[in-house]
């Protein structure tokens, strides 16, 4: 969709997450209440389908639309897998399925798919008891489980929403097509998701934290008026910055170099980045506002437990840096300006 | 909410940039062979003035600037890609360095005619270099304290103070110095201007500073009653302040303020050899992937500067994370090679790599703005002052 276009359902969602995605809700999720009415509105809008093509009854979006849209539920910590059903759809219809109503969740890990069956288990996969299918990629092919064909073992995640560890045996495809997206380009592309949603959190965080200092006043004046809170909060506008701007060059590189496998030293990077930049910006944030934003009274822990959650989801800043740090001691020293200088795992 | 969103919209340096890279890279395998590779590793505080004059004959030294003053005429974001390939490649940039990005410019927009046409020719070629004279003994980020004061006398002015910290003085030709020419030490911005000064002026008197790392790069600069023509006044009387810290600007955006110990990453590298353990991978990756970062980042404004905005903030956070992560660096990667090296020998050429690195880091964070001062700056653009 032409940038125009994308501002637009830019704003209407955020005014739609500010209205129907507040501090109830998101608490409300951590208490293991589904919000039937905030997913279906979602739907209705469109949200789901945003990369979908329009002949099959998407919204007709590109990646970096869907990502965009991701970084702004990152910034409303929106508690239903919205990420994980617009990224599922997208990569279904690029294999040649067709997108269902309902929420998907995203099962990559080793798993094994034979004869139309799959069988093998995986942790950590976020929404696993609230969404009605799973998506997974295995080889070349992707496949749709639904939800009644697995085994889900409750495990909630750090922030409170419905994670679990999912096991297939030996359990039915609902679709099974090939995929330009395999395996471990799936796993990029979700963590570019979360890298995004991680812009989003930070950035409020950051807004948080700002607007905190100017009203919080101790010794008869507002905590931002004192240079050691000042530059604290530029510390961790420096962190929030370097998450936002590696998220975007990212999200970029992976549009312009197309779904397979565009821009994939760029994703590793962000995600790097962006998990490792997590823990300085709960950090500083919890500092700077004291008791406050420790206390579940308070938002701002919607924001740092999932920053927490989400650089451990599809990989930390170990895993990616791990496999950007081998490809480049591969290379030599010799490569590694210009395969800085281009954005790529080596020249 | 009312907090200003922090964006660095991603920017694709232009395809005549990408060309220029092509050109520049050719130029340095062909030039940088015949450089030793310790006077490879600190680039920008290594000089020579052959390489200098290699480069100006490309034409790539004051490389945006008029024609008429034998510049180039090409956009900042070709003279981006030429400055990041010298240090991705460890080029001995130092003689010409300070003359190509500040006082060039400073000259361009503030100088005389007679000025310019005496000076920017010559330093386009590789032939003329310059220190800075800001810094003052106990004037620090407090620049509008300095001291050094110019009294008018006939035909020009007598000049009495000192200047430090004035890189290169012993070798460079000139020095763009800001002096007090009008009222008290105490008016702040009032009273200030700034004199080219030719550093063979009778009068003044240059004794080395050694730094950490035991090289001589600094300078005290005395001035003894030194007489220094009126056609050597670079602007308005007065008008010192002003310009001081539009020269601050072109000091603090650019790949040097993040790649200056690039070389260490690079050794680094080496030092680990093609395959090394998980750990010693992902420490690597992740400085890597810091850099990368701070590459989108400092692009970012550069695009943004090429669209007529001034993103001083984010020039500032780009400051900021750079100063902060060429300061871990040798300590980050000096842990890592010690535990993952692949040869003894190389560990200790490695060590002493990174102890050098080690020691000029202090000065990272005081060129172009104390980390502190950054910080203010961002508070201000945050609304918080």
């Amino acid at each position: 969709m032409d940038r125009e276009t994308r501002d637009m359902l830019l704003e209407t969602a955020d005014r739609f997450f500010t209205e129907k995605c507040g501090r109830e809700v998101v608490n409300g999720v951590e208490k293991g209440v589904w919000p039937a009415d905030l997913w279906k509105e979602i739907e209705e809008m469109g949200l789901p389908l945003i990369a979908v093509p329009e002949d099959r009854g998407g919204v007709g979006g590109t990646l970096v639309d869907m990502l965009s849209l991701m970084r702004l539920a990152g910034s409303h910590a929106v508690p239903v897998p919205l990420a994980e059903t617009a990224l599922g759809n997208l990569m279904l219809a690029a294999a040649g399925g067709e997108p269902k109503a309902g929420p998907l969740t995203l099962a990559l890990g080793n798993l094994s798919l034979n004869g139309g069956r799959v069988t093998g288990k995986v942790e950590r996969v976020p929404f696993a008891s609230v969404a009605d299918r799973f998506v997974t990629v295995s080889g070349g092919t992707l496949a749709v489980i639904a939800a009644g064909n697995a085994r889900i073992d409750d495990a909630p995640s750090h922030a409170g929403e419905p994670y679990g560890t999912v096991t297939f045996d030996g359990a039915p495809t609902e679709f099974s097509g090939a995929s330009p997206v395999d395996a471990a380009r799936a796993y990029e592309l979700a963590a570019l998701t979360r890298a995004m949603q991680m812009a989003g959190a930070a950035d409020r965080v950051l807004a948080t934290a700002v607007e905190y200092s100017k009203q919080r006043a101790q010794f008869g004046r507002p905590i931002s008026t004192f240079q050691a809170i000042q530059h604290m909060l530029a510390e961790l506008a420096s962190c929030v910055a370097a998450t936002i701007a590696s998220a975007e060059a990212a999200a970029r590189d992976a549009d312009e170099g197309g779904l397979e496998a565009g821009g994939s030293f760029s994703i590793a990077a962000a995600k790097t980045q962006a998990s490792e930049f997590a823990q300085r910006i709960a950090a500083i944030s919890h500092q700077s506002m004291g008791a406050m934003g420790f206390t579940h009274e308070h938002v701002l822990h919607h924001y740092t437990r999932r920053l927490w959650v989400w650089r451990r989801d599809f990989g930390s800043e170990t895993h990616w840096g791990e496999k950007i740090g081998a490809a480049y001691a591969k290379a030599g020293p010799q490569a590694l300006w210009k395969g800085l200088s281009g954005s790529r795992y080596a020249a | 909410m009312s907090v200003p969103k922090l964006e660095f919209p991603p920017f694709h340096l232009p395809p005549e940039a990408e060309a220029l890279r092509g050109e520049v890279r050719a130029f340095l395998e062909k030039t940088l062979p015949g450089v030793a590779s310790e006077d490879r590793f600190p680039s920008w505080n290594t000089r020579s003035p052959e390489f200098s004059k290699a480069l100006g004959a490309r034409g790539w030294i004051g490389i945006t600037w008029p024609r008429q003053y034998g510049g180039a005429e090409r956009s900042f974001l070709e003279r981006y890609v030429v400055t990041e390939e010298l240090l991705g490649n460890g080029a001995p940039a130092g003689a010409h360095w300070v003359a190509d990005r500040q006082s060039g410019p400073l000259l361009l927009r503030f100088g005389s005619e007679e000025q310019r046409q005496a000076i920017l020719p010559r330093i386009v070629k590789g032939e003329c270099y310059f220190s800075i004279g800001m810094s003052e003994p106990d004037s620090g980020s407090d620049l509008a304290s300095v001291r050094t004061r110019a009294e008018p006398v006939p035909g020009g002015f007598r000049v009495n103070g000192t200047k430090v910290w004035t890189s290169g003085a012993h070798k460079n030709h000139y020095c763009i110095t800001l002096v007090r020419t009008s009222g008290q030490h105490g008016d702040r911005h009032k009273g200030l201007s700034q004199l080219l000064v030719d550093l063979k002026t009778p009068g003044i008197t240059i004794r080395p500073i050694i730094n950490l790392a035991g090289r001589h790069d600094w300078n005290e600069v005395t001035f003894n009653d030194a007489f220094i023509p009126e056609s050597c006044l670079i602007g308005n009387e007065g008008d010192g302040w002003l310009q001081v810290t539009s020269e601050l600007a072109f000091e603090r955006s650019g790949p040097e303020r993040f790649m200056q110990n690039f070389y260490v990453l690079r050794e680094l590298v080496r030092v680990l050899g093609r395959q090394p353990a998980r750990r010693a991978s992902s420490v690597l990756g992740r400085l890597i992937a810091r850099l990368w970062t701070l590459r989108q980042m400092s692009v970012a404004v550069a695009g943004m500067m090429q669209g007529g905005k001034s993103p001083a903030i984010e020039a500032a956070l780009v400051k900021d994370l750079g100063t902060i992560y060429q300061q871990d660096l040798p300590e980050v990667a000096r842990a890592i090679a010690e535990s993952d090296a692949t040869t003894e020998e190389d560990l200790a050429d490695f060590l002493d790599v990174a102890q050098y690195a080690t020691m000029m880091a202090p000065s990272y964070t005081i060129q172009g703005g104390t980390t502190q001062v950054l910080r203010g700056i961002v508070a201000r653009g945050l609304g918080l002052r």
